[in-house]
This record gives C-alpha cells, sequence and structure tokens, in this order.
C-alpha cells in the first residue's frame, strides 16, 4: 500500500492521518478548502486596502468620514448577533432540541436580511451623496471590499434555507450535523472578514 | 433569573468593543495610540469568535492556527500602517 493512499473519500490526506491526533475539524474538509480560498481572496482585499492607504494617505484619511458610520455600527452589532444566534443554533442541535435549533437558524437569517437590507441601504446613501466606485482610491476599495462581502452574506444566507429544510426533513441530529456545522463555520468566517472590514474603512483615517 | 453562559458574555464584550471602537474613531483622529488600541481589540475579537463561535479552540490544530494567524497579521498590518 502506498503511504500517501487516503484514509477517506477526498483522497487528500495521507493513510496515517488520524482526526484523533490532528484535532476535530469543525464541519467537513470541503467547507475548510471553502473558507481557505475565502480568506485568500480577503486577504488579497485587505492588501489591496493597504497599498492604497499608503500610496493615498489623505484619500483614506478622509473617506471614512463620508461614510455614514451609524449603519456601518448597525451591520456590525447585526452580525456579531448572528454569528451568537448561529453557535445557539449549533449547541442546540448537539442537544436534539429541534425546535430551538430551527428557532436560532431563523433568527441568523432575519440578520441576515437585515445586513442585507441595511447593506442596500448604504449603498443608495453613498449614491444619493453622490459617492461612486470612481469618486476617490478610497471609495474604489470601500466599493470593493463591501460588496463582496455584500454577496458572501447573500449566498449564505441561501445555505441558511437549505439547512433549515434540510433540518426540517430530519437530516441532522445530536450525533450526525457536519452540514449544519458546515455551514456554522462558513458563517463565522464570514462574521470575522466584517470585523476587519469595519474598522478599516468606518472607524481608522 | 436565567444566569448568562459563556457565549453571552462573549457576545457582550464584542458589542462593547464594538461601541468603544466607534467612539474612539468618531471621537479622536486615528494617532498611533488609538490605532494599535483598535487594532488589539480587533486581534482579540477575531480570537473570540475563532476560539469560541467558531469552536475551534479544542479544533485542528492546523485550523486553529490558521485562523489566528490571519488575526495577527492583519491586526499587525494596521498598526504598522499608523507608522508611515
Amino acid at each position: 500500500m502506498s503511504s500517501i493512499e487516503s484514509n477517506n473519500s477526498l483522497a487528500i490526506f495521507p493513510r496515517s492521518w488520524s482526526e484523533k491526533e490532528a484535532g476535530r475539524v469543525p464541519g467537513n474538509i470541503p467547507i475548510w478548502v471553502g473558507i481557505l480560498s475565502e480568506l485568500t481572496e480577503f486577504g488579497i482585499f485587505f492588501t489591496a486596502y493597504f497599498i492604497a492607504k499608503f500610496n493615498y494617505p489623505e484619500v483614506f484619511a478622509s473617506g471614512p468620514l463620508s461614510l455614514n458610520t451609524t449603519i456601518g455600527v448597525i451591520n456590525t452589532v447585526i452580525l456579531l448577533a448572528s454569528s451568537y444566534f448561529m453557535a445557539k443554533a449549533m449547541s442546540n442541535i448537539r442537544r436534539n432540541d429541534y425546535k430551538k435549533c430551527e428557532r436560532y437558524l431563523w433568527y441568523t437569517f432575519i440578520c441576515a436580511c437585515m445586513y442585507l437590507s441595511f447593506k442596500s441601504y448604504e449603498f443608495y446613501w453613498n449614491d444619493l451623496q453622490g459617492f461612486s466606485t470612481k469618486t476617490s482610491e478610497f471609495f474604489t476599495v470601500y466599493y470593493y471590499m463591501t460588496f463582496n462581502h455584500f454577496l458572501h452574506v447573500g449566498w449564505a444566507a441561501c445555505a441558511i434555507l437549505w439547512v433549515i429544510f434540510r433540518l426540517r426533513s430530519g437530516a441532522y441530529s445530536a450525533k450526525e450535523h457536519s452540514g449544519l456545522e458546515a455551514l456554522a463555520v462558513y458563517w463565522h468566517m464570514i462574521d470575522l472578514m466584517w470585523i476587519l472590514i469595519f474598522p478599516l474603512l468606518y472607524v481608522l483615517r | 433569573m436565567k444566569r448568562l453562559g459563556k457565549l453571552e458574555y462573549y457576545f457582550i464584550a464584542l458589542i462593547t468593543i464594538t461601541f468603544s471602537n466607534t467612539l474612539l474613531g468618531e471621537g479622536f483622529d486615528s494617532t498611533a495610540f488609538i490605532t494599535t488600541f483598535v487594532a488589539l481589540t480587533v486581534m482579540y475579537k477575531g480570537l473570540v469568535v475563532i476560539d469560541h463561535f467558531m469552536e475551534l479552540k479544542e479544533a485542528n490544530k492546523f485550523l486553529r492556527l490558521m485562523m489566528r494567524t490571519y488575526f495577527f497579521i492583519f491586526p499587525s498590518l494596521i498598526i504598522l500602517s499608523s507608522m508611515f
């Protein structure tokens, strides 16, 4: 037997690999491949931000003053709350409390919708002030980062609906809930990206 | 009255940090001190979400290290950017 022969269906780990030794993998391996890709993508955005800020310090010092900070704060609170609800959904599925798990998933979904609504309003508000992607280098980076993040929240919200449907179909239990957990870690990753985006665009000058 | 759990305390801490960072950003110019403070709190917020919401504290070491490294690198870049 070859030493690189896989011990799982994805064929990416050597036979010697064991989860017991390496530690638990929350969700599943494919979602972590996705999360790694997203972290790389956002890593490029953040690097672009720092390069642009270094080259255009005045524009980046005045840029945050033009934004609607109140909406930024509201969206931060909404995303943090959504992460909390998602963590509660996870703790309830582990107790086989399906009703509470579903309730918290709906709360998370409502938070996602609220985030998308506030963000859409913010884009509209920016438009009314005359700000666009071409206004300045700051706004180019701002739209580049926030619209991408907006898309991530959008499709993850659709994934919440799918997971609720699967939960109702009896696909998850205290013993087997890797699909739900995969969504949870992905959702937390989106929250983490906003935790970085918020101070970069709204707070620091 | 129902006692707050660990998750609730972390959630309150994250919200408090968000408001304090915003007040600092709104009330003061981004001096090196303010920037460093905000960067450190961002680092803390990231680590809390990674360890307690994502539940990576007891999970695979590589995944935890990868996520935590991300939240050491970018807040450090925030501090570095205040020096230029």
